[in-house]
């Protein structure tokens, strides 16, 4: 049985607690598509959940209403949407025993799990499962808490063990809530040495982690030793340097840039374009293209700066159509931009009389 | 670098977003403090100050600030 629901498990969500118990009695009623909308998601997801390993149903579980559901194939999977920048996302199926497989069931001490992910992504159900099988209690904020609100929630309810992209930890530090945490977890960014010193220094008695995961390999490895990268010695022949120095996991090139810094493998950002902006993916190029269709946009070229906040951030150097005044169609271009999600939109614009073009006939896009 | 230009900068961000605009001192706490500012916000500001400044007080990464004021003597600080 891939999910053994603990006995001990409790959820905390708006202003409730739902045992063990509570939750299976809820998943007689359920029906296999969770909808991230209404008071209590995770707990209508865990119902989903119990119910999907009951019956050998898929689940559906849905985040962002603009996809369409696909008609189920009868798998008993698990199926989420993946974080698509532009366009209409897409489903990946998830076999529910290789999304437990790494997770060991409780081992008596029970540690109370804010819950920072959104509980119907990828990151959010690994958490989600991890309590419900270790048997912990499980903190569930609203959808829409902005992470002030989880640093006030937190002082309220005092987890112990929190798990967040590095955006969220170095937020988290400033709005420094009141709390004496024994587990920190970082994953979906690369961390920083600063945030980790920072984070030792705040929170003196936890285990702190940080987690490398591929979508297609999941957990590639866990470094607990404080320090940014992982050991050199870790190299072999699943996880290895491509000769243009990438990290190939599985065989696979992850497109991850890294250098070896004496016993150290430090990442050192993407060889392709892309960008994670406070967790979320962004190709410089597609906000390009979307520019581009302000009439007048002549020609743009989009950059990601290193940020200290969100690890980058999009600026934007924009050649204006010849007719155009730059003082008249500032606003137009703000209210253009203002049309993209939020982390794709560049937080400056430069006007400049040309884009310059290397001798490639590419936009020179440096990584810093 | 003074404190002034951060709240300057500050205040500009406030009001492009329609956020109420409140007094802002050294001790005005930045997130999950009396302004309606989320990560986003505080990168902006940051980007914002660095170009202004010609000044990169993170380039080794990140240093733990709350304040106004914390963030502003980063900069000072930068300046040499």
């Amino acid at each position: 049985m891939s999910l053994s629901l603990d006995a001990r498990f409790e959820l905390i969500e708006g202003g409730q607690v739902f045992t063990a118990a509570d939750l299976r009695a809820r998943a007689e009623t359920t029906t296999s598509l969770a909808i991230a909308e209404g008071d209590q998601p995770v707990a209508d997801l865990i119902a989903a959940l119990i119910a999907t390993q009951a019956n050998g149903t898929d689940l559906f579980v849905q985040r962002n209403f603009s996809a369409d559901i696909p008609v189920p194939d009868q798998s008993g999977r698990v199926w989420l949407q993946t974080s698509g920048t532009t366009g209409t996302p897409k489903w990946a199926g998830h076999d529910l025993a290789k999304l437990t497989q790494k997770i060991a069931a409780g081992s008596g001490a029970k540690a109370r799990w804010l819950l920072t992910y959104h509980p119907f992504s990828f990151a959010g159900v690994q958490v989600v499962l991890s309590a419900l099988i270790g048997g912990h209690t499980l903190i569930a904020p609203p959808l829409n808490a902005s992470v002030g609100d989880m640093a006030v929630l937190a002082e309220v309810t005092q987890p112990t063990h929190i798990s967040g992209t590095p955006t969220f930890w170095r937020a988290f530090l400033m709005a420094a809530p009141d709390l004496d945490l024994k587990g920190v977890t970082l994953g979906g960014e690369a961390t920083d040495q600063g945030l980790l010193d920072a984070l030792r220094t705040r929170f003196p008695n936890a285990h702190i982690r940080h987690i490398y995961a591929t979508t297609e390999a999941g957990v590639v490895f866990t470094v607990s030793d404080g320090k940014a990268g992982f050991p050199a010695a870790w190299l072999n022949d699943t996880l290895a340097i491509t000769e243009h120095n990438t990290l190939n996991v599985d065989g696979r090139d992850t497109n991850d840039a890294v250098i070896i810094d004496d016993d150290r493998v430090l990442f050192r950002g993407r060889l392709d374009s892309m960008v994670n902006i406070g967790g979320v993916k962004v190709f410089p190029e597609e906000v390009e293209a979307y520019l581009l269709t302000c009439p007048v946009v002549r020609d743009v070229r989009i950059s990601a700066r290193p940020n200290p906040i969100t690890g980058h951030i999009l600026t934007a150097e924009i050649a204006l159509d010849l007719s155009a005044d730059e003082g008249e169609v500032r606003a137009q271009i703000k209210a253009h931009i203002n049309a993209l999600p939020r982390a794709q939109r560049p937080v400056s614009l430069a006007f400049v009389a040309a884009i310059p073009y290397g001798e490639t006939g590419k936009k020179s896009r440096a990584a810093s | 670098m003074s404190f002034d230009l951060v709240r300057t900068e500050l205040t500009q961000i406030l009001t492009d977003k329609s956020a109420s605009v409140v007094e802002i001192t050294p001790d005005t706490v930045l997130l999950n403090g009396p302004l309606d500012i989320d990560s986003l916000d505080l990168a902006t500001l940051v980007v914002t100050l660095e170009e202004v400044t010609g000044l990169q007080p993170f380039r080794e990464g990140f240093v733990l600030f709350h304040t106004a004021g914390e963030l502003g003597a980063l900069f000072t600080k930068a300046a040499g």
